[in-house]
């Protein structure tokens, strides 16, 4: 086993990780850019290993910088987390090559699934059920035009690079196509340096269902059940659980044997997602590839809720060379959700917030996580993704898993920044939500109806009261730089002198 | 009515009126205050709103945020309200909508029925 790890990241996920390690014995080093260096994360880590200036790309992204500081630290493993590195196959080369252990995937087993159409080849090819389409080997627009007249419309043309829904483009009639591929190749070639385009059939109103799965360098790779995340405001995942209302016994045992396929076509080793598309058609649901992420997922705690097991343990074990012991698979137990508090204003077309947390009471309670990167009095900065803390909760069943959640951010005061908390109730609080009749479609068409509803309520009675006392006191919340805590106001000082 | 407000921890306050209890918590910032109550986050801005707003409080009219139609009217006129009830359904978008009481009140008149097409801002429902 390991003596010390790297954590290439920040924020919740840094904080998860280095608790990980702590109960495993293992000692941890933090990574921070100028913006971080007395942020969460930091402050719990054995040693902390300043990486560069705020900006992402001179810090967190990295890979010299980062490598340096874990042998700086003698660290012998680097947990990339999600997001910044952790799906750059030439990040975790660049550890190898280092002799650090990268907790991840091998860097072969990255690159081949990186590739969109490289992925939907390789998984095809072992029986892989892929979403019917094309990828022309001829990348002129008219030969994209008329792959768009082979696959049918209506047709979604993407770009074989990069993701979030960037360059994708919906075709519904035959004359708009070649437009359309022009302005997808636009984008692909701005956002990713990569115009290859393919083409698929547009599943309508999907359901986004993914499957956990995790292998060992023994060559087990187990599944651990599903994730519904069908609820995406523009591609972003907003509220996800385990189970999906849509998955029965028998499909769940489908779709992880083909995850299963999907990621031993690839070689791949330590914890992975293979998302699908879930249709329901006359004849029943119909599954459909859609891409692998080679990393732990930001929704990973609800997997762990009801399996449970420990993710970030797990990787770790396998990374060090253990075979895994859910070999004969895991028996899930009831239903977890967790919903993503970000600093953003639903008002303002959930524009990112930065500032003080001035008041920030986590709920507590039985079935209650709350994965955080932050403390009250910390400050949410503008440079980085304006995650905040995951809620997730679990219970019995998913109607009291759903009581539970609603209780729970309706008791998560955060005062000094605007958070979506009051968009993730009226979400909650939806009746659609509450039979589980969503596709991924849903949101999206319901945020416009969802703002204006939380634009419309006005401060209570008791809201107002509480408020009119609170200014008549002036009373102030302690927050980072305005407190009187004698270790920051005490100059240098000498025990035992 | 009565109201009595309890500083009940740093930044937390038990609010009650008329007998029923709310936590509040709210945060001073610039002169102005944030709000908390069951999910629901409001910064006022200073003292003169906070006034204002209160004044306005002790009477409210419920209305659609959007054009909608009335699924279900929950309520009589007389009828008892707490925090938070559902007094109002209402469909738009294809979506359901609750409209919910903003203060312990008394139902003191309704301007809806059921199937109604309703325009956003028109009171429906009044509460005092």
């Amino acid at each position: 086993m390991f003596h010390r790890i790297l954590i290439a990241n920040r924020g919740e996920i840094a904080v998860r990780i280095i608790r990980a390690c702590r109960e495993l014995g293992i000692e941890t080093v933090a990574v921070y850019s100028d913006a971080d260096a007395s942020a969460m994360h930091v402050r719990l880590a054995d040693r902390a290993e300043r990486i560069g200036p705020a900006a992402a790309r001179d810090s967190y992204l990295s890979a010299g910088a980062i490598i340096d500081a874990a042998r700086r630290s003698g660290a012998e493993a680097v947990h990339p987390g999600y997001g910044f590195l952790a799906e750059n196959a030439a990040f975790a080369a660049a550890c190898r090559d280092a002799s650090l252990v990268f907790v991840g995937p091998p860097p072969d087993a990255i690159a081949h699934l990186g590739s969109k159409t490289a992925a939907r080849r390789l998984v095809a090819e072992r029986g892989v059920p892929v979403v019917p389409g094309e990828v022309p080997a001829e990348q002129s627009d008219e030969a994209i035009a008329a792959a768009v007249a082979r696959v049918g419309l209506p047709a979604l043309i993407k770009p074989s690079a990069g993701g979030g829904g960037i360059g994708m483009r919906t075709v519904l009639t035959s004359e708009s196509a070649i437009e359309q591929v022009r302005a997808a190749r636009r984008d692909a070639l701005a956002a990713f340096g990569d115009g290859t385009l393919y083409v698929e059939h547009l599943v309508e109103r999907p359901r986004h269902v993914e499957i956990q799965i995790i292998g060992d360098r023994q060559g087990h790779v187990v599944h651990l059940g599903e994730r519904e995340c069908s609820l995406q405001r523009r591609h972003q995942k907003v509220i996800e659980e385990s189970p999906s209302v849509a998955v029965n016994e028998a499909l769940r045992a489908d779709m992880g044997t083909a995850a299963i396929a999907a990621a031993q076509a690839a070689g791949y080793q330590n914890a992975g997602t293979v998302e699908f598309l879930l249709e329901q058609t006359a004849h029943g649901p119909r599954f459909y590839f859609l891409e692998m992420n080679t990393r732990l997922q930001v929704e990973h705690p609800v997997t762990e809720a009801v399996y449970g097991v420990d993710l970030v343990h797990a990787q770790i074990r396998v990374a060090a060379g253990q075979p895994l012991d859910w070999a004969s698979g895991r028996t899930p137990r009831g239903h977890a959700i967790e919903a993503r508090i970000y600093a953003e204003d639903p008002a303002q077309g959930f524009l990112p917030q930065a500032g003080a947390l001035r008041l920030y009471r986590e709920p507590r309670g039985p079935g209650i996580r709350v994965d955080s990167g932050f403390e009250e009095g910390d400050a949410v900065a503008v440079h980085y993704d304006p995650l905040i803390a995951k809620l997730i909760v679990q219970a019995e069943d998913r109607e009291r898993a759903i009581l539970r959640l609603r209780a729970a951010l309706a008791a998560f005061p955060i005062l000094g920044v605007r958070t979506n908390v009051p968009y993730l109730l009226a979400v909650v609080e939806d009746g659609a939500f509450a039979r589980g009749d969503i596709d991924t479609t849903w949101l999206d068409r319901q945020t416009e109806a969802l703002v204006a509803l939380i634009a419309a309520e006005q401060p209570s009675a008791a809201g107002l009261a509480a408020a009119s006392q609170a200014l008549a006191r002036a009373e102030r919340v302690p927050y980072a730089g305005g407190t009187a805590d004698p270790w920051t106001t005490l100059g240098a000082w000498r025990l035992g002198s | 009515m009565s109201t009595d407000v309890a500083a009940i921890g740093p930044g937390a306050w038990r609010v009650t009126i008329d007998g029923n209890a709310t936590i509040v918590w709210t945060a001073v910032e610039d002169g102005g205050v944030w709000v908390h109550t069951d999910g629901r986050v409001h910064y006022i801005a200073n003292e003169a709103d906070v006034r204002r707003s209160r004044a306005r409080s002790g009477s409210h009219d419920l209305s659609a945020p959007m054009p909608a139609t009335v699924r279900a009217v929950l309520v009589d006129v007389g009828a008892q309200v707490h925090t938070g009830e559902t007094v109002l359904t209402l469909e738009a978008m294809k979506m359901e909508l609750s409209l919910r009481a903003p203060s312990d009140g008394t139902v003191t008149a309704i301007h809806c029925r059921t199937g109604d097409l309703v325009q956003a801002g028109v009171p429906l429902v009044e509460i005092t």
